[in-house]
């Protein structure tokens, strides 16, 4: 026998991981949500439902309805391309470069789609009068859409695509589309092309009338001899419909040629030659006038259907002449009923001098302004008053590529309109976000009041864009979500229904003194500044200090207490004051290094403090300020409001302070002495370019391959640059670095020592898995402010797993969480069993433990990634309530794994419930970004500037519910559409599964909710409906248009 | 000084409780004389155990272990002493001292019958680091491989990568994503085990298959198991598999061969109820991981606490507890923090001690003879003992125990 220096053996049985029963999850569908086929679909990530690792418990958690369903997204689409706008519908639509395609109306009217293709979406046309848009992609595909009414809830739903063909053996230059008019009959669509003919395809079918296309060969033949651009016309750049005759079209060739052409007569009706390279052309009105921009930055006015063949320019003009110009991108001229004509170019600009800026130049008689855009201008148009949408121009709407800017332009000086939805959550990068559920209304209402004061230089004027009607009920209760900002603010988002609708932004730069001039920004335009700039827009990347980042929130909703805390170790403790108050805000340094010796941080400094009297406008004021040293970003926050104490951790330790008295009452350093790296500090600036430069791009290589592994290191860079996709297998150890990284942070009202007398406590988590637990001793009521509060270690726990402890809670001696501070006092939870024992939860990265309390022993666990390698990212206590009965319910946990999955736990008895894909796994900021409210809803980021909002629960389900209506101003278009619904369209939407929509199909309460509403306002027969109600009447009356569609159901 | 607390166990529950100076706490010979005098043992061999932090028992007969074993102290360090010849020295290793849930089965020792028993040597210097397990029923083409990790003893020590692999399917060859051991750490476990290479597909980590898994998953989830990592390979060279003798001569004996070594049968040393709560006063969950490490300090009584983190090395006067239930308040400070840190300073040392012991074992030949009669052998089994055993008769480490004639037995003594 060989001596081998191992041992052969077999597994027994109790060792061999069974993963046999991996039971099919079959979730019982609440009769609330459902996961109709169309709703799955309508996840923006179709991924598969996976199975979960343990059947489902006896608990009832899974008969109270946890499914899973994507339902809104907020804020600004990622990455815009085009826009159109229906005025007849007063609906608004974007396509974004990733294939979307997103309307909006009225606030609350949403609709969303998605193309198969993935392609950019470069053009967006509603067909004038009609239900339907027309997409272009940037791979040539056509895609007609529609907003079919479905059981009296609009859906977009895409109904057809096309692809020009040519002749066999033609160049694909010949088809590829450059620009496209939707005529105003409804039934053409024209289509010129790279190769410069027009094609002419009728709509909604995309059926081809070959007989009516313009080809290229025809134009040239009757071009004048004299035409200099006679031997090569270009592409068609523009196509415009004459609107007084619609049988006259103009086509603006890329040389300069246009053409008026005569779609009855099949001919060409004039040449106007002109031979700057063309950008745009506009149709006056009247008809009496074609307005052209050009690539020189001039634009020209020519005059239409005079009797000669040879067309004067009558006007040729370059605005901001006499160096060359930049490109007028698109010129619009709208008349007004008394006074002279808005004129409104994009573009334009010196080129050399400003040649950056992105410009839109309104003028109107002898007002000339250039509004100065935050970012690259995508499209604009103007609404209209009147019924008929064809008044005075009311307001100028820019898309740019991060914000959505609506311009008065009959209120004096121009002033924006604000927003309702596409807001720019992102104007300063996101860096963090909380959400508090269930404001009372006394806290909204001060904050309200807050926000409202802070929002005066906008227009008072109404959102104009109106169309569709919102038929979602009020939002049940009032949730704020709370984003903090790499500027240092905080912005409180009215997150309780569709619209994400900004209520009001604190601020925290004032405290602080930095480097920014405040006036920096405010500098207008001085007097007779050529061009006459005016900047427009809020998205402003730039931070004046990135130490002023917000990293934590935490809001006390009951006594209105707000703790921030931000990149340079400062958190500001701040309370809600209706009125200004000017006050000195003193700092509390605190030394988390505990004299600890031998390092030295290499990171940033501590923010400078503002020493004399900062006015604080209405709203959330600072009034105490706790300054870690070394300043380290805070890792780990939370508020007891209760006890009037804010706990805080960095990379190097945590304390606690005590507000009241001002007063730290508890510092512990949590730092492994060999942990070097924790003291360079995240943000060190030490490092060389060059340096900083390659890691970047390794990181990014490193993202792509997968998604991120936690413990990153220098030294494991290092190895990466030898193998770059390989990992390392190396069991956790005291010395990894950043051990000591505080994680969690939990205030608990439990039993430490013995179970009889219960106390006050504080515990934390460390990325080392660590966790300790202090007993706080607080002095009588009355001797609150006076006595001081001390704190002492009590428990500690390391598990030998040593992940990283992601959340703690208390259990009470039923097994439901701990109530928040207040929560109990303000009669809004049932108070804690404190009779039985209470148990304590460690979550960590990698497992769920249950220990006894008071004395800590292991009683359960669930492991997660010792099964499947998925790791804890994200965790949060959800109430989980029947959508039977209003009390019955159960708490759970919601996690969140690096792999994307959204988990639900049962509690206390830890058992994987559900599972669901949520998120792709590559999507690490997105899985960073999410937070979980406490019913079972969660939003994440799924671009820098858009919240995804999920619903776990089947009770709390926010999303669009709106109708839009064929528009009454019918023209012979509209008798075409007769059967808008009904039974094709069960159909339609098996067969378009990749269709997105928001809408709930079988919601059988709306459903009757809306039936009856129906009924109760129907005077008129059914059959009157189909007429249609007058457009300025349309919000009152939609109602009526629901009777035939319940007809027909 | 650390207090050190002392059991002989052999001769019945016989205490003592003396101090040694942690800082210099001198060397094996003398502490062994120290232990001879205080129990008044004369002309006998003896073996030295302790209670190291993990509840494992492990032997104290050379200076390097009596160091490590000196800066375990937390503050008492538990002693065990045995006559020589009624050691089990199965009985050393991982959770010998805490697998009390498990049920111990007793091996017979089918192997040892049927062939004469091969003497190699004794085993106290090592635990087991790997073991091929699972041989009877997996494809012979694959591999299970067994790492144990004791405490922070040495790293794991390889690397995984992403691949292809090609499978057999009803479709014929396909290429499929597979995981691959890119790297071996040199000094490492896995190096040093011989049962991983480069190259090695990685099929399982702990019974759970890894196919269709990310590279960062698969990391992830070893990571998680490292305290007992089971890896099933296809070892991409295909000569060394273990050939079956399960095939001639039907599995049960196979199976219950290596059953036995795959756990440790638990320490049955009598009286061993005290030596529970010995160590950090790891609470014992689990036998197949590592328990966490709960520190309790009494929140009641805080001047008492920061007395006991002055003097945690010095507190020679508190009796000893007689059981586990009523044991003593830990003491959590910073004091204890860096004990706990010199305890790591020493493991390095320790760690190499145990590699290079290693290295000289796989060395060895089988140059015992036959041997019947060893009653230390008495309930070891399989080839864990034949291995750990062949280290005895290497004279560097024999030296570690004087040898003396030993005559009496059985006689109980006390102070």
């Amino acid at each position: 026998m060989s001596l081998s220096p191992f041992f052969h053996a077999s597994l027994p049985p109790s060792l061999s991981l069974p993963l046999s029963p991996s039971t099919c999850l079959s979730l019982p569908l609440p009769e609330h949500v459902s996961l109709s086929p169309f709703l799955h679909v309508s996840l923006s990530l179709p991924l598969p439902p996976r199975v979960s690792l343990s059947p489902p418990s006896s608990t009832c958690l899974s008969l109270l309805g946890v499914s899973l369903s994507q339902t809104v997204e907020h804020g600004f689409p990622h990455q815009p391309s085009a826009l159109g706008y229906s005025p007849s519908l007063q609906l608004l639509a974007i396509g974004t470069r990733s294939g979307a395609i997103k309307l909006y109306g009225a606030p609350g009217v949403e609709f969303m789609g998605l193309h198969d293709e993935n392609a950019v979406v470069t053009r967006v046309h509603f067909l004038p009068f009609q239900l339907e848009l027309v997409t272009l992609l940037d791979d040539n595909s056509l895609h007609m859409w529609t907003l079919r009414a479905h059981k009296g809830v609009s859906e977009l739903l895409e109904i057809g695509r096309f692809t020009l063909t040519g002749p066999p053996g033609a160049p694909p230059s010949v088809t590829r589309v450059t620009s496209v008019l939707a005529h105003s009959s409804g039934e053409l669509l024209l289509l010129g092309t790279e190769g410069g003919h027009v094609f002419v395809v009728e709509v909604p079918g995309f059926r081809e009338l070959e007989e009516r296309n313009i080809s290229l060969d025809q134009v040239a033949n009757s071009v004048p001899e004299d035409y200099i651009g006679r031997r090569n016309l270009e592409h068609v750049e523009t196509l415009q419909e004459n609107p007084v005759d619609p049988n006259q079209v103009v086509i603006g060739y890329g040389r300069g040629l246009m053409v008026v052409w005569d779609l009855e007569k099949h001919q060409a009706v004039q040449h106007i030659p002109a031979t700057q390279q063309l950008e745009s052309t506009w149709w006056t009105e009247d008809g009496g006038h074609i307005l052209s921009s050009h690539s020189d930055g001039s634009y020209c006015r020519w005059t239409v259907g005079g009797q000669s063949s040879k067309d004067e320019e009558e006007k040729s003009d370059i605005p901001y002449g006499h160096f060359p110009c930049k490109a007028i991108s698109k010129i619009v001229q709208l008349p007004t009923e008394e006074g002279p004509p808005f004129l409104l170019f994009s573009g334009g600009m010196p080129r050399a001098s400003y040649g950056d800026r992105h410009c839109i130049s309104v003028i109107h008689g002898k007002t000339h302004v250039a509004l100065d855009f935050t970012s690259r201008i995508i499209d604009y148009f103007v609404i209209r008053d009147g019924p008929l949408h064809t008044g005075d121009p009311g307001a100028l709407v820019v898309l740019v590529e991060e914000e959505l800017v609506v311009i008065d332009l009959q209120t004096e000086g121009w002033p924006v309109i604000q927003t309702p939805y596409l807001v720019p959550l992102h104007s300063s990068a996101i860096t963090c976000s909380h959400h508090v559920s269930a404001i009372p209304l006394k806290l909204w209402e001060r904050l309200l009041a807050a926000g409202q004061l802070q929002i005066t230089h906008y227009s008072p004027k109404p959102w104009p864009i109106t169309g569709g009607q919102n038929l979602g009920q009020d939002p049940p209760q009032r949730d704020l979500l709370l984003t903090g900002h790499e500027d240092g603010t905080v912005r409180f988002w009215d997150a309780s229904g569709v619209c994400l609708y900004p209520m009001y932004k604190l601020s925290t730069a004032g405290v602080f003194h930095t480097d920014a001039d405040p006036n920096d920004n405010m500098n207008q335009c001085s007097e007779g500044e050529w061009p006459p700039f005016r900047k427009v827009g809020c998205f402003d990347p730039y931070s004046d200090d990135p130490r002023l980042g917000v990293q934590k929130i935490h809001l006390c909703k009951y006594s209105g207490y707000l703790t921030v805390a931000g990149t340079a170790g400062q958190i500001l403790v701040l309370e809600l004051n209706d009125e200004a108050a000017e006050q000195t805000v003193e700092a509390k340094i605190v030394d988390l290094l505990q004299g600890q010796e031998g390092f030295r941080w290499k990171g940033h400094t501590r923010l400078d403090v503002r020493e004399e009297p900062v006015l604080f406008p209405p709203g959330f004021q600072p009034f105490a300020l706790v300054q870690c040293q070394p300043p380290a970003v805070v890792t780990a926050l939370t508020l007891h409001s209760e006890w009037k104490m804010v706990a805080f951790g960095t990379s190097h330790g945590f304390g606690l302070y005590d507000y009241q008295q001002k007063n730290s009452v508890l510092v512990k350093c949590t730092l492994n002495p060999s942990d070097q790296l924790a003291m360079e500090g995240p943000l060190s600036r030490v490092k060389s370019i060059k340096k900083s430069l390659r890691q970047s791009f390794r990181r990014i290589r490193r993202s792509r391959v997968s998604a991120n592994t936690k413990h990153s290191s220098n030294a494991e860079l290092a190895e990466m640059e030898l193998a770059p996709v390989q990992r390392k297998i190396e069991a956790r150890s005291s010395e990894d670095s950043f051990t000591g990284l505080v994680r969690t942070l939990y205030f608990a009202d439990t039993f430490l020592s013995d179970s009889s007398h219960n106390s006050a406590s504080l515990w934390a988590g460390t990325n080392g898995g660590s966790v300790f637990a202090y007993m706080i001793r607080m002095p009588s009521v009355e001797h609150r402010a006076d006595e001081p509060i001390t704190a002492h270690p009590a428990k500690e726990i390391q598990l030998m797993h040593r992940a990283p402890v992601v959340a703690i809670v208390v259990l009470d001696g039923h097994g439901s969480p701990l109530p928040e501070p207040l929560e109990v006092a303000h009669d809004l939870a049932r108070s804690p069993d404190m009779q039985a024992s209470h148990q304590l939860l460690v979550v960590s990265e990698e497992q769920f433990k249950i220990f006894t309390l008071p004395k800590v022993s292991a009683k359960m666990k669930l492991k997660l990634t010792a099964l499947d390698g998925s790791r804890v990212r994200r965790v949060g206590v959800a109430w989980f309530g029947s959508s039977r009965t209003a009390d019955a319910g159960e708490s759970g946990l919601v996690v969140l794994t690096n792999q994307g999955d959204l988990n639900v736990v049962s509690l206390p008895s830890v058992k994987m419930q559900v599972q669901h894909p949520c998120i792709r796994r590559e999507d690490v900021s997105g899985i960073a970004s999410c937070v979980f409210t406490k019913h079972g809803q969660g939003f994440y980021l799924i671009s820098p500037s858009e919240f995804e909002r999920f619903s776990l629960s089947a009770r709390n389900v926010v999303e669009p519910r709106s109708l839009v209506e064929v528009p009454a101003n019918a023209t012979a278009a509209s008798k075409r559409r007769a059967a808008p619904d009904g039974a094709s369209a069960d159909n339609g939407y098996t067969l378009r599964l990749s269709v997105m929509e928001h809408a709930l199909l079988n919601d059988e309460r709306e459903y009757r909710t809306v039936r009856r509403n129906v009924l109760d306002d129907v005077d008129e027969p059914p059959h009157s409906v189909m007429s249609c109600p007058h457009p300025a009447a349309v919000c009152d009356t939609t109602a009526l248009s629901y009777a035939p569609i319940f007809m027909c159901s | 000084p650390a207090c050190i607390e002392n059991k002989s166990l052999s001769y019945g529950a016989e205490f003592r409780r003396f101090s040694v100076d942690r800082v210099k706490p001198g060397k094996f010979e003398e502490f062994s004389r120290l232990i001879m005098h205080i129990h008044r043992i004369a002309n006998m061999e003896l073996m030295i155990g302790y209670a190291d932090v993990h509840g494992d028992l492990l032997p104290i007969n050379n200076d390097d272990n009596f160091c490590k074993a000196v800066s375990m102290a937390h503050p008492l360090l538990r002693i065990f002493i045995q006559r020589q010849e009624e050691v089990d020295y199965t009985s050393f290793g991982t959770n010998t001292l805490t697998r009390r849930k498990k049920a111990v089965v007793t091996m017979r020792n089918d192997v040892n019958r049927k062939r004469p028993h091969i003497r190699i040597g004794m085993p106290q210097d090592f635990r087991p680091v790997s073991s091929i397990i699972d041989v009877d029923i997996l494809p012979e083409s694959h591999r299970r491989v067994r790492l144990y990790r004791h405490g922070s003893d040495k790293p794991l020590g390889f690397y995984i990568r992403d691949g292809t692999s090609v499978r057999v399917t009803p479709h014929g060859l396909e290429k499929v994503p597979g995981i691959f051991i890119s790297r071996m750490v040199p000094g490492g476990l896995a190096e040093g085990t011989g049962l991983l290479a480069v190259n090695d597909e990685v099929l399982e980590v702990n019974g759970i298959e890894v196919s269709g898994k990310s590279l960062d998953q698969v990391t992830d989830m070893m990571i998680a198991n490292s305290h007992n990592l089971i890896v099933t390979v296809k070892p991409v060279n295909q000569r060394n598999n273990v050939v079956r003798s399960s095939r001639i001569s039907g599995s049960s004996g196979q199976s219950s061969d290596s059953g036995g070594s795959t756990g440790y049968p638990s320490l049955s040393v009598g009286g061993g109820g005290g030596a529970l709560s010995a160590g950090a006063g790891g609470v014992a969950l689990e036998s197949d991981e590592e328990a966490d490490i709960v520190i309790e300090s009494s929140v009641k009584r805080p001047s008492r606490r920061s007395n006991a983190s002055v003097a945690s090395a010095a507190s020679t006067a508190s009796p000893a507890p007689p059981s586990p239930p009523s044991r003593p308040p830990s003491v959590v400070s910073t004091a204890s923090f860096h004990s706990q840190l010199s305890l790591n300073g020493s493991t390095n040392h320790q760690h190499h001690h145990h590699h290079l012991s290693y290295q000289l074992h796989r060395d060895l030949n089988l140059q015992n003879g036959p041997q019947t009669s060893n009653p230390a052998l008495r309930h070891s089994n399989g080839s864990l003992h034949k291995i750990l055993s062949s280290l005895r008769t290497d004279p560097r480490h024999s030296l570690a125990l004087p040898r003396g004639g030993v005559e009496e037995d059985g006689t109980v003594i006390t102070l």
